[in-house]
């Protein structure tokens, strides 16, 4: 199992953080521009993120700061697919460090600034238009199954064995994504919204009427 | 400082500096490739300065507590009733869905596997939803997280949380605040916070 798929409900993690910033140091806004030109000319996606995030010793996913945890899954996907490669990010990393001042290159391609921002407007619509015979309806009953852990999934860990009620059924199938392995959502499928009650997941709390509502894609479900 | 001082191997890695560094070496590799524009971040971040941001999703809330009509309309189709007051959709919120907190139910969002967030309304997320302790605990102890944001709700208030995994993106229209019968549009979108946005806040008149 993987911890970063079984996140939601750990405990003894101690308090929350509250910093309301999105950036708490420059180099990631910097950090984060690189990131939406990586996304919106197709060097990755957000999937390819999160297989790095799933796939780091959970001790260090606790350890390091968002973005910091963003740049070594940015650098390492670069070079695994030789966009760039480790001596050269070496080389000029410690150039800037001896030299914290010296200015960037004045190169670049300036067509790909209005086509990153085009894409941030269009977005990237996970709906499809195929035939859609969902196997589940509004009001039934349906159970989470609980597969092996893959290389990345959508599967919430504290929802697994769980069972809930069909919400809603949505009206197109969604394809999440079919750049990288994941445990069989890469095709197109409905989705539903599932409402648990918070009492069935954690039988251990104090009893309310609080409830948790999940989009599942169809292949994590079983009629209950 | 002389030459051997600051040889290859005496530069820790685990510093700001170092970060720092290695995302500039980073963009200056991605101009030398030509894989980027040179004003390409500097866009990155004022897109989100000017066109995605809680500026949006105040103004949102605003239009819903004051007009009945709107806000029906923007819990049946969140992106067509953004659409009526000129606000884009795109990344992170091609599938918006709002939900309504009321005196008897308090919604809360989160992302347990990731940190989905819906930009168009929101702008990019701040650090407590990206806590990996905060994702933790806000579906299994919601009311102690709320109370380490200084968020305590009345008795008997229901909670409901919506945690994100295929591609919907969340928000809240929290509750309208007693004392703020007509109040403009522009005065009320100043009393919301992001935090108000996503139920880990309430929405007060000082």
């Amino acid at each position: 199992m993987k911890l970063q798929q079984f996140l939601g409900g750990l405990e003894n993690v101690g308090p929350v953080s509250t910093e309301k910033k999105v950036f708490v140091e420059e180099w990631e806004k910097q950090l984060f521009g690189v990131h939406m030109c990586m996304m919106g000319t197709g060097i990755w996606a957000w999937p390819h993120l999160r297989v790095k995030a799933e796939g780091m010793n959970p001790l260090d996913y606790f350890k390091y700061r968002y973005y910091i945890k963003w740049l070594g899954g940015m650098t390492a996907y670069l070079v695994e697919r030789n966009y760039i490669n480790e001596a050269e990010l070496e080389e000029l990393t410690e150039y800037y460090l001896d030299n914290p001042d010296a200015p960037l290159p004045e190169k670049g391609n300036p067509a790909v600034t209005d086509q990153v921002v085009d894409y941030m407007f269009t977005g990237d619509n996970p709906y499809r238009d195929v035939a859609l015979n969902p196997e589940f309806k509004v009001g039934q009953l349906v159970r989470v199954l609980d597969p092996a852990s893959a290389v990345h999934t959508r599967l919430i860990g504290y929802l697994r064995n769980k069972v809930g009620v069909v919400e809603e059924v949505y009206p197109k199938a969604i394809l999440y994504t079919d750049s990288v392995p994941t445990d069989s959502i890469s095709t197109p499928q409905p989705i539903y919204r599932v409402k648990f009650m918070t009492r069935d997941i954690w039988p251990e709390r104090p009893d309310t009427d609080d409830a948790l509502f999940s989009e599942v894609f169809e292949t994590y479900l079983e009629a209950a | 400082m002389s030459d051997k001082d600051h040889g290859h191997h005496h530069h820790l890695r685990e510093t700001e500096s170092y970060y720092a560094a290695r995302t500039k070496a980073l963009e200056s590799l991605f101009r030398e490739k030509n894989l980027i524009g040179q004003d390409t971040v500097d866009r990155v971040i004022n897109f989100f300065d000017t066109e995605m941001g809680p500026f949006n999703g105040a103004k949102v809330v605003a239009r819903a507590w004051t007009d009945p009509a709107f806000k029906t309309r923007l819990l049946a189709d969140c992106n067509a009733a953004i659409a009526e007051l000129g606000i884009r959709d795109g990344i992170e919120g091609e599938n918006l869905k709002a939900v309504e907190s009321t005196a008897s139910v308090h919604h809360i969002v989160t992302c347990t596997l990731c940190s989905c967030w819906p930009w168009p309304l929101l702008g990019l997320p701040p650090y407590w939803f990206k806590d990996p302790a905060f994702r933790a605990r806000i579906v299994r102890e919601p009311r102690e997280v709320l109370k380490e944001f200084g968020v305590e709700l009345t008795a008997g208030t229901k909670i409901e949380i919506w945690d994100s995994s295929a591609q919907i993106r969340f928000f809240v229209i929290p509750a309208r605040p007693d004392g703020t019968e007509g109040w403009s549009e522009e005065k009320l979108a100043e009393l919301i916070s992001t935090e108000a946005m996503q139920g880990l806040d309430v929405v007060t008149v000082n």
